[in-house]
């Protein structure tokens, strides 16, 4: 009896994918290097805005924080927790990773600004700003091998 | 001016989903098509579907974000 392509390991045409453990680990690594730099960044913004307005300091930090946390979520879920195989699982892992990812941003971005009293806007949209441009750098820079293909 | 406070909201929320959603779909298209003509890339393209995925909802983040705002703060 033919085992199912899903339970055997073969991907959508039946080829064994023999380099995608090790093209799932290069990138896993590459995005968790990613989110360390970034969480570097918020800290390191924040301690630095903490002696000038404190206020400003905490909202950077929110700022900081309502980027990564989604994207932290996204990257587990596709990255770390996925068992997808065939495209069409990938695809569907991808589309509700991306699913969550927003509502969980539009939960986070709703709470802040109901609970949090004061709040700097212009120090959480630069630092969330910043760090969405830091995301594309740092995926390019450390994606060599995405730039060359 | 409070409604058009919600029409402004209701653009910038609508405006993110719509780009959001046309840049994933685009990208997952494009990601069956290669994964079909070529099945052994398959672990490549997966990689690289999930950087751009990553890079492509950074916009409406932000339009979401700044909608956001408007609506509690205004």
């Amino acid at each position: 009896m033919l085992e199912k392509p899903e339970e055997s390991g073969l991907n959508l045409a039946g080829v064994r994918s023999r380099v995608q453990g090790s093209q799932g680990k290069v990138v896993a690594q590459a995005f968790a290097k990613v989110l360390l730099i970034q969480v570097f960044i918020t800290s390191a913004l924040s301690l630095a805005l903490i002696f000038k307005d404190f206020v400003a300091a905490y909202s950077a930090f929110i700022g900081g924080m309502l980027y990564l946390i989604p994207t932290a979520y996204f990257t587990l879920k596709v990255q770390f927790k996925n068992n997808a195989h065939t495209a069409k699982e990938i695809l569907a892992n991808v589309y509700m990773s991306q699913f969550g990812k927003m509502v969980l941003a539009i939960a986070l971005f709703s709470l802040t600004f109901m609970m949090v009293e004061p709040l700097n806007p212009l120090s959480l949209f630069v630092t969330f700003i910043l760090m969405q441009i830091s995301g594309w750098y740092l995926q390019f820079k450390l994606n060599n091998r995405f730039l060359k293909r | 001016m409070a409604e058009l406070l919600f029409i402004a909201v209701a653009l910038l929320l609508g405006l993110s989903a719509l780009a959001g959603a046309l840049g994933v779909s685009l990208l997952g298209g494009k990601f069956l098509e290669g994964a079909a003509r070529q099945p052994e890339l398959v672990p490549l393209l997966r990689s690289q579907f999930f950087i751009v995925v990553g890079l492509v909802d950074a916009i409406p983040m932000i339009g979401v974000g700044m909608a956001l705002y408007m609506l509690f703060a205004g």
